[in-house]
């Protein structure tokens, strides 16, 4: 990664924290995690005690964010123990930090314990506010959960509070997806966040769709994504990301920096990290990951080693995912890849005769139209530019 | 040596599916050529498609030798043609080598166009000609009616008909007789100097090139030099031979023989069909008559679907050549289609034939373009050029005028369809020339018709609207003068060269309007919105817009997904490299496919 310009360059640092246990697999989810054991749990905390210990000392962490698996399933002494020894490893705390909860796992105790941390954010995965719908997707709560849940939240006073919605679920009707957001935005979180339901390999929703269970419907899935875009913007959630909303001032700083394309650290099983000209994960394996770890020899997989025109063609391709956009100036400045934007010029600005994106300057951010085809527009970046 | 008057000279002619090769394999059988336990199916139908599709390609000769009733031994040398107006010339070769021909009609069928065009081709290399009323064990049989036909259609006296069943074995042994009794001894054989037809020549990997032949006078022996009169060609004999029916090695080849010479070349395309061969010491005077170049008629390109086969089809298309000398083919380059050959065949038939074999002996995925044929363009400044891709027809301002080549159709059909059969010659801006009754149930028309526009679908039409009853036999018939024009296809205003075609003024617009609408329907919805348009020249005649596709996004991407993702983008990136792009946008491969595929060529 390039060091050599200016300070203002210098990447922004965030930790991610993997916790892979959750009491049961929803159907959607192809996340890394595993039932909890104690003799897991305890080896896992030890394991992470040694992840933790090689954070670079030197270095100021932004943002920490702690997924899963279901971080808020861990018992109250046991979220104690890990973000103490998060701490320990930290020049000083971080600006930010978010921590995953399932409703049904969000207890008094553990929010006090996350509250003491200095935990400053609390994402729950709601998904949705009708029974049948959750049933659907393999959840294990129940709508009551969620409000006693949020009630819990709210009492222990979190600066920021976002809430995950899902939507075209089989068998979900547009109204009902109207009311999930409006339900969500009337309890007031800071942040939403969407998803559109997908169907990935491994999990029990792909076995549906390949047995016919279930199909896929690019034109409904159109219809819920501009629904969802239009009616949270009048409910005062302005859209900053494809699936991110958010109040003045309460976007998630941690993944703006991902997108950025700037450098994380990822801690625990299956963990991606982007770091020091590399990106590379931890293994999706609890013993694997632990042993290495035990022995002193952390283990990558899935190397990759980047160079700017790499970050150059990611931060544009992630970036432009944003409402914001990209500073073209900016990223060259961070990416120098002269070549690249060089080559990328006449797609970009086809995609803005086009209407697929607005040009300001050095500026460039999709429109309406552009957003709901980003995956195109970013593989056209990465086709475009040569080998 | 056998005694001239004991050697008769002989081939079976018939329409398609009249029963052919089946009757050989009777022959064969009772002859004892062929010991009953390596008796197969269309023995002399060598390559798996003959078998497959009950055609026969190349020429099978096979000597046998047959006790007749007078108690005296005979020497039979049987021709097994190619029936298909392709191989017309290769027929007539084959029809020069003998004294005699057995013209088979089906009796259920009765007289198809090709069994006329045989027996014409037939006569006019003066044989004699018998004819074998076939498959007369089927329910459906009308033997009478089938007189009738002969004397009314071919002007033969009906009592000399043979009644045969090559699926019973009925009638075989009256066959053979009858080819002792009126099949005359073999003709020319006192002419001064050796006189030896080449009526099919093939490639074999150890032996070089292989000339089947008919001596006519003279005599033949390993060791002597030879040459071609055609174009003197001189070569070496090898060895010669017989088939009875696998190549049998003998001391020398006589007057009156039908077998092989095993010459020194390496490449059948220095050998013409119908070439006259003598000693090049002491040549004869004359030339066998009948001897002429043969043209491709129909041109075509072929090109790998994976662009890293082109080597592979390069040197199959160089193999299907040894064995093939009718068949040629250039490298071509294509913007749409990459690089690929530019093929020319015998006719429609020749075509699929090679295709199939690409795909099926060499296994190779390939894709073909329209087939054309050669135009005569003249341009204004007198110049002439001989145009067989559409590509490269001049720009309309420099060309005077455009001559197509024009076929004699004759055309059996019932009577009861002649008014769509009409309507279809009409469409197809065929002339009837003049109708002709063969018997109470069905007509022969005559008809004058482009050559480009029976290329497509015209045989499918004419068996669909007749109920399978119709049958087609042609011949060239010159070149006409017709208003020509190129189509082409644009994709975003930039032309797709696999897509052009030359086509007549007046069917231009109606086919550009199929053309777009089936590649609107064809096309995959793209990022942005695509033209697609058919020209001529300068001048848009038809044009469909498909809008962009409206969702293309993934909605969770974080940290942990981005590695995962841009797998995913590079791996759509991968796909797209395998599309062709054109104008801006990636055309599929399939979508050629499709698209070259529509039988009709995308007109009505």
């Amino acid at each position: 990664m390039n060091k050599a310009g200016e300070s203002a360059v210098d990447p922004v640092l965030s930790v991610y924290c993997h916790v892979p246990f959750c009491a049961s697999t929803c159907d959607f989810c192809a996340f890394y995690q595993e039932k909890p054991r104690r003799g897991d749990l305890d080896r896992y905390l030890a394991a992470m005690d040694t992840e933790f210990a090689l954070l670079p000392k030197d270095r100021v962490v932004d943002t920490v964010f702690w997924g899963g698996g279901t971080p808020g399933l861990l018992a109250a002494k046991d979220l104690e123990r890990l973000g103490r020894s998060l701490l320990d490893n930290l020049k000083q705390p971080p600006s930010e930090w978010t921590i995953e909860m399932a409703p049904s796992a969000v207890k008094e105790d553990k929010l006090a314990v996350l509250r003491d941390l200095g935990v400053t954010r609390i994402s729950m995965g709601v998904q949705s506010f009708h029974p049948e719908l959750l049933e659907s997707l393999g959840r294990l709560h129940r709508p009551n959960q969620i409000y006693t849940a949020w009630e819990r939240v709210q009492a222990a006073g979190f600066p920021q509070t976002n809430l995950d919605l899902m939507f075209a679920i089989p068998n979900q009707s547009i109204e009902q997806w109207e009311a999930d957001i409006r339900e969500a935005a009337r309890l007031g979180p800071t942040h939403l966040s969407t998803y559109c339901l997908t169907f990935e390999e491994d999990t029990a929703l792909y076995v549906k769709l390949s047995q016919g269970k279930v199909s896929i419907d690019e034109e409904r899935e159109l219809q819920f994504y501009e629904r969802g875009w239009e009616l949270l913007a009048e409910l005062g959630y302005a859209q900053y990301e494809v699936s991110n909303f958010a109040k003045p001032d309460a976007a998630c700083l941690h993944n703006v920096n991902t997108w950025r394309m700037q450098e994380w650290i990822g801690c625990g099983p299956s963990a991606a990290s982007q770091y020091e000209g590399q990106r590379y994960q931890r293994p999706s394996n609890l013993d694997e990951w632990a042993k290495g770890m035990e022995a002193g020899l952390p283990p990558r997989t899935e190397c990759v080693d980047l160079d700017a025109s790499i970050l150059l063609a990611d931060a544009l391709v992630f970036g432009l995912r944003m409402n914001a956009g990209c500073d073209l100036d900016l990223i060259a400045k961070q990416f120098p890849a002269p070549d690249v934007l060089a080559q990328l010029e006449p797609l970009l600005s086809r995609l803005a005769r086009e209407g697929l994106a607005e040009r300001e300057g050095s500026k460039i951010r999709l429109t309406h139209e552009g957003r709901l085809v980003c995956d195109a527009i970013g593989s056209s970046i990465l086709e475009t530019i040569a080998d | 040596m056998t005694d001239l008057s004991h050697i008769r000279n002989f081939c079976i002619i018939a329409h398609v599916d009249h029963g052919k090769t089946t009757l050989s394999d009777r022959i064969l059988e009772l002859t004892r050529t062929v010991e009953m336990r390596d008796m197969k199916e269309q023995l002399l139908d060598s390559m798996d498609l003959e078998r497959e599709r009950g055609i026969t390609i190349k020429s099978h000769p096979v000597s046998m030798v047959y006790r007749a009733r007078n108690g005296e031994d005979y020497l039979f040398n049987l021709i097994d043609t190619p029936g298909h107006v392709d191989f017309s010339y290769e027929v007539s070769r084959s029809l020069a080598a003998c004294e005699g021909a057995m013209l088979l009609i089906d009796a259920a069928q009765g007289i198809e166009a090709q069994t006329v065009a045989n027996a014409h081709l037939a006569t006019e290399q003066g044989l004699e000609i018998v004819p074998v009323i076939n498959k007369v064990d089927l329910p459906s049989a009308d033997v009478p009616a089938i007189m009738v036909q002969l004397e009314d259609v071919l002007a033969i006296p009906a009592d000399e008909a043979v009644l045969t069943s090559g699926k019973t074995g009925i009638g075989i042994e009256d066959l053979l007789e009858a080819a002792v009794a009126r099949v005359p001894s073999p003709r020319w054989a006192d002419v001064e100097g050796l006189r030896v037809l080449i009526f099919d020549c093939i490639y074999d990997a150890y032996k070089g090139v292989i000339c089947y032949v008919r001596v006519f006078s003279g005599s033949v022996k390993m060791g002597d030099q030879i040459m071609t009169m055609g174009d003197e060609r001189k070569m070496q004999v090898k060895e010669v031979g017989r088939f009875s029916p696998a190549m049998t090695k003998q001391d020398s080849l006589n007057p009156g023989d039908v077998g092989y010479i095993v010459t020194n070349l390496r490449d059948v395309a220095d050998l013409k069909l119908g070439d006259t061969i003598t000693h090049s010491a002491n040549p004869t005077k004359e030339m066998l008559p009948g001897y002429k170049e043969v043209s491709p008629m129909v041109f075509s390109g072929i090109y790998p679907i994976d662009t890293s086969d082109y080597n592979k089809l390069k040197s199959s298309m160089g193999k299907l050549r040894l064995n093939d000398a009718a068949f040629v083919y250039q490298s071509e380059n294509s913007v749409a289609l990459g690089f690929g050959f530019r093929c020319g065949f015998l006719g429609l038939l020749h075509m699929e034939i090679i295709q199939e074999r690409i795909r099926r002996e060499y296994d190779l995925d390939v894709i073909s373009t329209y087939p054309s044929v050669v135009y005569l363009v003249t341009k204004t400044d007198g110049e002439k050029l001989e145009v067989h891709n559409p590509v490269h027809l001049p720009d309309p301002s420099v060309i005077e005028f455009i001559e197509e080549p024009m076929i004699l159709a004759s055309i059996h059909i019932p009577s009861t369809s002649i008014g769509d059969v009409l309507a279809l010659v009409s469409e197809k801006r065929g002339v009837c020339e003049h109708t002709e009754t063969i018997d109470g149930q069905r007509v022969m028309l005559v008809c004058n018709l482009p050559l480009n526009e029976i290329l497509i679908d015209f045989n499918d039409r004419l068996k669909s609207i007749t109920h399978g009853y119709g049958s087609m036999d042609y011949e060239m018939n010159g070149y006409q003068k017709a208003k020509l024009c190129r189509l082409d296809i644009m994709v975003n205003a930039e032309p797709v060269d696999a897509f052009s075609s030359i086509v007549h003024l007046d069917k231009a617009e109606g086919r550009g309007r199929a053309l777009c609408k089936r590649l609107k329907e064809i096309l995959p919805k793209q990022m942005f919105k695509i033209a697609i348009q058919a020209g001529i020249g300068s001048n848009i005649v038809a044009r469909e817009t498909i809008s962009a596709y409206r969702k293309d996004v993934t909605a969770k991407c974080y940290g942990g997904d981005i590695s995962r993702k841009r797998k995913l983008l590079e791996k759509q990136k991968e796909g797209k490299k395998r599309m062709k792009n054109i104008g801006s946008v990636s055309i599929p491969q399939d979508a050629f496919i499709k698209i070259l595929k529509t039988s009709d060529g995308g007109s009505n």
